[in-house]
């Protein structure tokens, strides 16, 4: 284990089984974070590590429901597997939608948690690998110059360069001039792919303006 | 403002009398219609002449027998008369001339059909003047036998009845009651009749006489004679025959006189006469009087009749019998065995049998009455206990059930209790396996971990047994218990229940309660059940307003209360004077049996059950139990 690995964070109101799950999890090799109820999880500051959380469902004081929405109001993305005492189907239905994981009975099964586990992590990794090619997108396109930028925006819109030049009172020379410099500081190599990374950064939005 | 009354005779009397008239007519017609077919009912005239003292207690009781019997007799109407010449203390000759001009003058108009001559003095009245006086008249004589064989004027057609005066058997029977006794009293008056008796005495005592000693004491003044016989020893046999006059003259009642004596004697007195063996004197040979109305009035009736009597039986002497008196005998401690066989012995001792025989037959009827009742109420009483018990038993099985039902109703928070213990004893067992499998096998680690599986195992235990409890289908079984102890045990057991709907509960016990004597498991069921609907009432209000109170205190200096308060919307008011009814519920879901079952099971345990709205708007309902009576040191 480094650093970077994984951390799971259990949040359960029942002591015995806090420690009986570090236990187990310890066990089989992963990083663990306990915490007694979902209050203390929000007051916890969380190192940007990857991991998931186990999350008890019916607790005093915040419920595992009421922190699962907490959680996607403040855009906290570690994927949630739920462990319930009993199944309630409503509760689970809205669980899922709302985006859990997974939820799991107790008294859990270790392979069919280690599984749950290991498929947390395995989206976590996903969509943290997506979000951080957004961020190095978005961080390329902040280094476009202004001028460039404006290039940008016109042809991920389908402007012809001729048209660019019209638009922006500058020559069809340096429009190209731009673009060139623009489409090497993006690493694109079609306008194509251009107009996909504005897609991706969801800046297409709103009407044409041609 | 009266209106003026009109003046005028009586309204109704006119109308009276009308009726009154009428009625008799009616009734007059109704006795002619009853009476007995033949219509000739003879009317006739009796003449009772005493020649004595009619109101002596002798002749009071002839009289009345005799005219008991005459009018017993339906074919004649007998109209009754009397007069009396009082020959004993009167002169009767002295006053004849007087007696006939009144009796002549009263019954010139008045014929008579017999004449009872009482007494011999009114016999030989009659021979001398009933022609005269009473023409046509028949007599019928009854008085002593004595002289009369000689007596050639008896009237035509007379018969009598004679009096036995038995001096001899009277004499024989002092004998046989005083056997060793050799002295003899006999007292007589002076007079002519007293004389009489002296002389059928004297005849008798010479007749038995054998070792016997007599003394007469005729005609001996009160004093005197009183004096006398305080005297006389105490075996002595005392015969008090009659007295009427003293040697001086002075006239007597002998019955008051007789009574002086026998008051003195300390010896038993014996009696020719029936009226003396009432009144003291032990026993003697009489003549029962009734006996003489009843023969004398037959005679008169056979007179009335004009039955011609046989000359040789015109007369009949009634046989005398034998009385004794029973206290007399007793008081002079003589031996009612000595008394000859068929004696008539009069005021016996009677037992409270005789003495009361019905009263003794009805305290014995309401005895066995009040005995059929304790019987029958035994047997109802018996039914009952058992109609009681069986009661009981339902009650127990229904309480059961609702205990079934109330751990069913939390079964889900039930499942989730059992699920932590279970659920850290999986991952426990987990961890330990994958322990084992290292390199090497961390063995320390999983003997800490088999400790904690050890541990989680027995509060997994610990709440099946607490739910066990509260299953048990055992008899009602009464203890002391310790009222707060029971209810913390039943927020232990409703913990679950209460964090799965989100209510909080709060224990307020006051410290120091005494103890109730109760069944734990009862007390807790009924706080289990008020619990679970004050939960299912707060079900539609916020989280942080489902608040549960749970409290104890000393209600008084006898009883504990326990209340459980909500902070639900209350009960409704339409509602609440019912609220423990069986089947009355304001769930959707729930036969309404649960609070109907807590009352019966805290009124059993004796305390009261009552609900009511709390101040700020959730329902309070609260139960008394009774303490336990501290046992006597």
């Amino acid at each position: 284990m480094n650093a970077n690995s994984p951390i799971v964070h259990v949040v359960d109101d029942d002591a015995a089984w806090r420690t009986s799950l570090e236990r187990l999890l310890l066990a089989g090799g992963y990083r663990v974070a306990l915490y007694e109820s979902a209050e203390d999880f929000l007051a916890a500051s969380h190192v940007e590590a990857p991991g998931c959380i186990l999350l008890d469902v019916r607790m005093p004081g915040l419920t595992g429901l009421q922190l699962q929405k907490r959680l996607a109001e403040v855009r906290q993305v570690l994927p949630i597997v739920f462990l319930s005492g009993h199944a309630d189907i409503p509760i689970a239905i809205q669980a899922m939608k709302a985006g859990a994981q997974d939820l799991l009975t107790k008294p859990v099964d270790k392979d069919v948690l280690f599984r749950a586990i290991e498929e947390a992590l395995v989206r976590d990794r996903e969509s943290r690998g997506a979000h951080d090619r957004l961020e190095a997108l978005r961080s390329r396109l902040n280094g476009l110059t202004r001028s460039e930028r404006q290039v940008f925006d016109h042809v991920v819109r389908g402007r012809l360069n001729k048209q660019i030049a019209g638009d922006l009172g500058i020559t069809e020379r340096t429009v190209k001039w731009h673009r060139h410099n623009l489409m090497e500081k993006l690493q694109v190599r079609s306008v194509a792919a251009l107009v996909s990374l504005a897609e991706q950064l969801d800046m297409l939005g709103g009407r044409d303006r041609s | 403002m009266e209106s003026p009354r009109r003046i005028r005779a009586h309204p109704g009397w006119s109308g009276c009398l009308l009726w009154l008239r009428l009625g008799a007519l009616v009734l007059g017609g109704l006795c002619c219609a009853l009476l007995p077919a033949h219509a000739a009912v003879k009317e006739a005239r009796i003449l009772i002449l005493n020649g004595t003292d009619p109101y002596l207690p002798g002749y009071l009781a002839f009289d009345s027998a005799l005219r008991a019997n005459l009018t017993k007799d339906a074919a004649w109407s007998i109209v009754l008369f009397s007069e009396a010449l009082d020959g004993q203390r009167f002169a009767v000759e002295a006053l004849e001339h007087e007696y006939l001009a009144l009796l002549s003058k009263k019954y010139r108009a008045l014929s008579i059909d017999v004449v009872v001559a009482v007494t011999r003095p009114a016999l030989e009245f009659f021979v001398r003047n009933g022609e005269r006086l009473w023409p046509g008249a028949r007599v019928v004589y009854q008085g002593s036998g004595v002289g009369m064989a000689g007596h050639q004027m008896l009237p035509l057609h007379a018969t009598g009845v004679l009096a036995p005066e038995d001096v001899e058997g009277t004499i024989a029977l002092a004998r046989r009651m005083q056997p060793r006794s050799r002295q003899m009293m006999v007292i007589t008056g002076a007079s002519d009749q007293d004389r009489r008796f002296e002389q059928l005495a004297r005849k008798a005592v010479t007749g038995s006489a054998e070792g016997l000693s007599t003394e007469f004491l005729s005609g001996l003044p009160q004093a005197e004679l009183v004096a006398a016989v305080a005297a006389a020893p105490p075996d002595t046999m005392i015969l008090f025959l009659t007295q009427f006059r003293d040697r001086d003259g002075r006239p007597y009642t002998p019955r008051v006189l007789a009574l002086e004596v026998i008051k003195v004697a300390q010896s038993p007195v014996y009696s020719i006469s029936e009226t003396f063996v009432g009144t003291g004197a032990v026993a003697g040979m009489v003549e029962v009087l009734e006996e003489r109305g009843r023969l004398v009035a037959e005679r008169v009736l056979d007179a009335l009749a004009g039955r011609v009597p046989d000359p040789a039986r015109a007369m009949h002497q009634i046989a005398s019998r034998c009385v004794a008196d029973a206290r007399a005998l007793k008081r002079l401690s003589l031996d009612a065995s000595l008394l000859p066989e068929g004696c008539e012995i009069r005021f016996a001792d009677r037992s409270i049998w005789d003495e009361y025989f019905w009263v003794s037959l009805g305290a014995i009827g309401v005895l066995a009455a009040q005995s059929l009742l304790i019987a029958v109420m035994r047997v109802q009483m018996r039914r009952r206990r058992a109609a009681e018990a069986e009661a009981r038993k339902r009650f127990s099985e229904m309480a059961h059930m609702n205990r079934r039902v109330a751990m069913g109703e939390m079964s889900a928070s039930i499942a989730h209790e059992l699920n932590q213990p279970l659920g850290a004893i999986r991952n426990n067992a987990g961890a330990a396996e994958l322990l084992l499998d290292a390199d090497p096998p961390r063995l320390r680690d999983v003997k800490e971990i088999l400790n904690d599986i050890k541990r989680d195992d027995q509060r997994a235990s610990d709440i099946i047994a607490r739910i066990r409890k509260m299953l048990v289908k055992a008899e009602f079984q009464v203890r002391d218990i310790d009222l707060n102890v029971a209810i913390d045990e039943t927020t232990a057991l409703l913990a679950e229940e209460a964090a799965l709907r989100g209510v909080t509960i709060r224990a307020e016990l006051v410290a120091g309660l005494p103890q109730v004597c109760a069944d734990a498991v009862e007390v807790k069921q009924v706080v289990v059940n008020l619990a679970l609907n004050a939960m299912e009432a707060m079900h539609d209000q916020p989280p942080a307003q489902r608040r549960l109170t749970i409290q104890t205190r000393c209600a008084n200096d006898h009883e504990a209360e326990v209340s459980v308060r909500d902070s639900g919307a209350g009960i409704p008011s339409d509602l609440l004077p019912r609220i423990f009814e069986a089947f009355v519920t304001s769930k959707a879901s729930g036969m309404g049996l649960g609070l109907a079952i807590s009352r019966t099971i805290i009124e059993t345990h004796g305390g009261r059950m009552r609900a009511e709205n709390g101040p700020e708007g959730g329902a309070i309902i609260s139960f008394t139990l009774p303490f336990a009576v501290a046992a006597p040191a």
